[in-house]
């Protein structure tokens, strides 16, 4: 068997070179594990594969490992920053709005919801980087760790440009301490 | 022509097809792909290799060469290195383009055209999906048998030797191993003897007959479902779906899929109907040439495409890797009918045009399966080395998306390593998109009460993948779990894992390898139904030897209160399911209790067995 595999691989590698010459294009994944991630964390950063668990929902995969896309509604899971019991936090959204998304709906209404309060939503209607900011009562993050929900009001459906249905991209969600 | 001059000028397609489908030479396994490299598994088994060879599989089809033995031979010799699988089929596809070219040669006798035929067949974007997914090398072998009869009946025609006549007929015969499609050659070859050779159209007929056998055969073996995307539609759409089908053939069509060719988008679509144009203005002046043999090309894709033009609901853009050869010989037609320098040029433009719009889609969908394979593979090798180093923990995966989950975990990969015990975390499944036609998510979601108490036991681990390697996140899923779930009875119940245990009462057996076998009443707890309407699920098995006595009847009590019964009469695998007792709703636990009619004593350790379990489930 072995024999037989070496002439193959023999046979197919000299065609391979002769004509092309051999290159493999993707870097083999040597180190495939880690060492364990934190606990939850105030601010996630949607690129780091460790905050996966605290993006509950309506995100897709992180692209060239900076961002991902969210759907119409999204929701986040943040641990509230010490002292946020009893003053408050500040809840940052880092949003790109893309140019292909407002050239479709002219404008974008995020709003967010935290425990059952809903935050004041903002309507973008220009392309590019914006922050969702909004101060967040002490009432609301009486607890180990919080749950915010993001909506759009309109977004792309699935089909209109690809396949999913696409919100906004987001680079990262937090909670900071005031 | 001599044979290195031949071998020199069919070396260009092979080179040009090299060149765009490049990215799929180098990609991994993805979706269909596991299923058949789990075929191994079933060898095994008694009659094995009967099972694993000739049992109609993936609606209903035999592919013997294209799949079965591609498949199980390439995993003995090479396990789990994609490499080889690709090689072969780009060696496959060498072989076609060559044997284009001795059409084309065979049909012009022109060189140029030889060149031509191969060339515009590579170019064609339908090739995309098989040079860069392994499962559907099918396609391209069947070209393979196709080209190789037509071959051999060209050189019959020429000659007049019996030899040739016979080898294509072993040809022939061999390809139904390939894919069904192979059923039209006898068209074929009846189009080429129509066209060029009319006295042998009779040498062409005795095919046919095979080919009714086959049909029919196969109609029994697998009947053509009368719903579902793979019914088939005798009606006005047919017109339809053939027409869908030679605009998509002119890749310019596709162009606008592409997100860096938006602009051309319009010119693409432009291009298809000019170039569709062109063709049956070609058509029409050979027929009125009465050049027939010039036109052949538009036989072979109007007999190839035939067997799926009935399908409405199922337009695959890789259907047309057959026929799209047909543009090549078309090319070839064109070519040497054009005697005129103008002509000639015109010809050129076209094909230029051609492949201008369509060998940028191709190669955009290999390098489309390239990314998704190696994601896969990221996560699949991920998964095998985290199983190394937590040798007997449960393995739950978070931020497995839509794409990722229906590429690469929906049909199983873990299983060839020889990891049985590898779920979605859950939660993981709200960020994968629902097709209910392909599957369900659920069943591979791991219950989050039994998930949280195994994780804090440290009989599990969590890892996220979605990045270029898989991350330990265990502790960070525990500290999220805890808050979002509580430890409580799942309502779903693998009796055959031993994160269960504790869900199963009275009246069962020790745990096997992935099943649990009852006595003749045993009890199991349910997580209970959040709304009305909702049902038990039972999936067990039954063994032979039990049904000596006759069929046997398996009861279904919850919280006392019957659910209902189903006789068990054939041996293997069953599925039942009970609507729930009203009263059930809203209750955190439930006790389900099931009794068999009838046990059998085990000859080997004289144990009164019941039937083997599976599956609990309330949904």
């Amino acid at each position: 068997m072995r024999q037989l595999k070496r002439l193959v691989w023999a046979m197919a590698l000299a065609g391979l070179v002769a004509g092309t010459g051999c290159r493999r294009q993707h870097p083999l994944t040597v180190e495939t594990v880690e060492e364990e991630g934190p606990p939850l964390v105030s601010v996630v950063h949607v690129a780091d594969p460790r905050a996966t668990p605290q993006l509950l929902r309506g995100f897709y995969d992180i692209e060239h490992n900076s961002w991902r896309w969210t759907m119409g509604k999204f929701s986040v899971t943040l641990r509230p920053p010490a002292g946020a019991a009893t003053k408050g936090a500040t809840l940052q959204l880092n949003l790109t709005m893309p140019e292909p998304v407002i050239s479709r709906l002219r404008s974008v209404t995020l709003s967010a919801s935290i425990r059952g309060v809903a935050l004041d939503p903002e309507t973008y209607t220009k392309p590019g980087d914006h922050v969702y900011s909004r101060d967040v009562p002490a009432a609301s993050l009486a607890a180990e760790a919080v749950t915010i929900d993001f909506a759009l009001d309109k977004y792309l459906a699935a089909g209109a440009v690809e396949q999913r249905e696409l919100g906004v991209i987001v680079t990262q969600a937090g909670l900071i301490p005031k | 022509m001599t044979g290195a001059r031949r071998a020199t000028l069919l070396s260009i397609p092979v080179v040009f097809s090299l060149i765009v489908y490049w990215p799929g030479l180098w990609t991994w396994f993805q979706q269909d792909d596991f299923a058949w490299l789990g075929l191994h598994l079933e060898l095994s088994k008694p009659s094995g290799w009967l099972h694993a060879l000739l049992t109609p599989m993936a609606q209903g089809t035999i592919r013997l060469w294209s799949e079965r033995l591609f498949f199980l031979v390439f995993h003995a010799v090479f396990g789990l290195d994609a490499l080889p699988f690709r090689i072969a089929v780009f060696a496959t596809l060498g072989l076609n383009l060559a044997l284009v070219g001795d059409i084309a040669w065979r049909m012009t006798r022109s060189q140029a055209a030889m060149v031509l035929a191969p060339l515009v067949w590579a170019a064609n974007p339908a090739l995309g999906v098989p040079m860069s997914w392994t499962s559907s090398y099918n396609q391209i072998l069947c070209v393979t048998f196709l080209a190789g009869a037509l071959c051999c009946f060209l050189r019959y025609v020429e000659t007049g030797s019996r030899r040739w006549y016979l080898a294509q007929w072993i040809v022939f015969v061999l390809g139904f191993g390939a894919l069904e499609l192979n059923v039209v050659y006898p068209g074929l070859a009846l189009a080429w003897a129509l066209c060029c050779a009319r006295h042998r159209i009779v040498s062409t007929l005795p095919m046919f007959a095979v080919s009714g056998v086959y049909t029919l055969a196969h109609s029994w073996i697998s009947p053509k479902p009368a719903s579902g995307p793979y019914a088939m539609h005798w009606d006005l759409s047919m017109p339809e779906t053939l027409g869908r089908y030679a605009i998509t053939a002119f890749g310019g069509s596709r162009l606008a899929e592409l997100p860096q060719a938006k602009e051309w988008a319009t010119f693409g679509q432009a291009s298809a109907w000019l170039l569709a144009g062109a063709v049956i203005g070609f058509l029409g002046w050979s027929l009125w040439r009465r050049r027939f043999r010039d036109s052949f090309g538009v036989l072979w894709f109007l007999t190839l495409i035939a067997p799926v033009v009935p399908l409405r609901d199922h337009f695959s853009d890789y259907y047309l890797t057959a026929p799209a050869v047909g543009l090549g010989l078309l090319a070839a037609g064109a070519w040497a009918s054009a005697t005129r320098v103008a002509s000639r040029a015109l010809v050129a433009a076209a094909a230029c045009v051609y492949a201008g719009t369509s060998a940028p889609v191709g190669r955009a969908i290999a390098e489309f399966h390239y990314d998704r394979s190696r994601k896969v593979e990221d996560l699949v090798m991920g998964v095998q080395a985290a199983g190394r180093i937590h040798r007997g923990k449960t393995i739950l995966l978070t931020g497995v998306g839509t794409d990722l989950f229906w590429s690469g975990v929906h049909d199983k990969p873990f299983r060839l390593l020889g990891l049985h015990d590898v779920w979605l975390a859950p939660g993981a499944e709200e960020n994968i998109r629902a097709f209910p036609e392909l599957g369900s998510v659920s069943d591979f979601v791991f219950p989050a009460g039994p998930a949280l108490r195994i994780t804090e036991k440290r009989q599990a681990v969590v890892y996220a993948a979605g990045g270029e390697r898989l991350r330990n996140i265990t502790g960070t899923w525990l500290a999220l779990a805890r808050l979002r779930w509580k430890p409580g009875p799942a309502s779903r119940v693998d009796a055959g894992h031993p994160a269960f245990a504790d869900q199963l009462g009275s009246g069962w057996y020790d745990l096997e390898s992935g099943y649990r076998w009852m006595a003749d009443r045993a009890v199991v707890w349910l997580g209970g139904p959040g709304q009305p309407g909702q049902q038990i699920h039972i999936k067990g098995f039954y063994p032979e030897e039990g049904l000596a006595g006759g069929p046997l009847r398996l009861t279904v009590r919850i919280e006392g209160i019957p659910a209902g019964n189903s006789a068990v009469e054939k041996p293997g695998a069953f599925e039942f399911r009970f609507a729930l007792p009203p009263a059930t709703v809203g209750r955190a636990r439930l006790e389900v209790e099931l009794e068999l009619s009838r046990v059998f004593v085990d000859p080997k350790d004289g144990r009164r067995l019941g039937a083997a379990f599976g599956i609990l489930e309330i949904r």
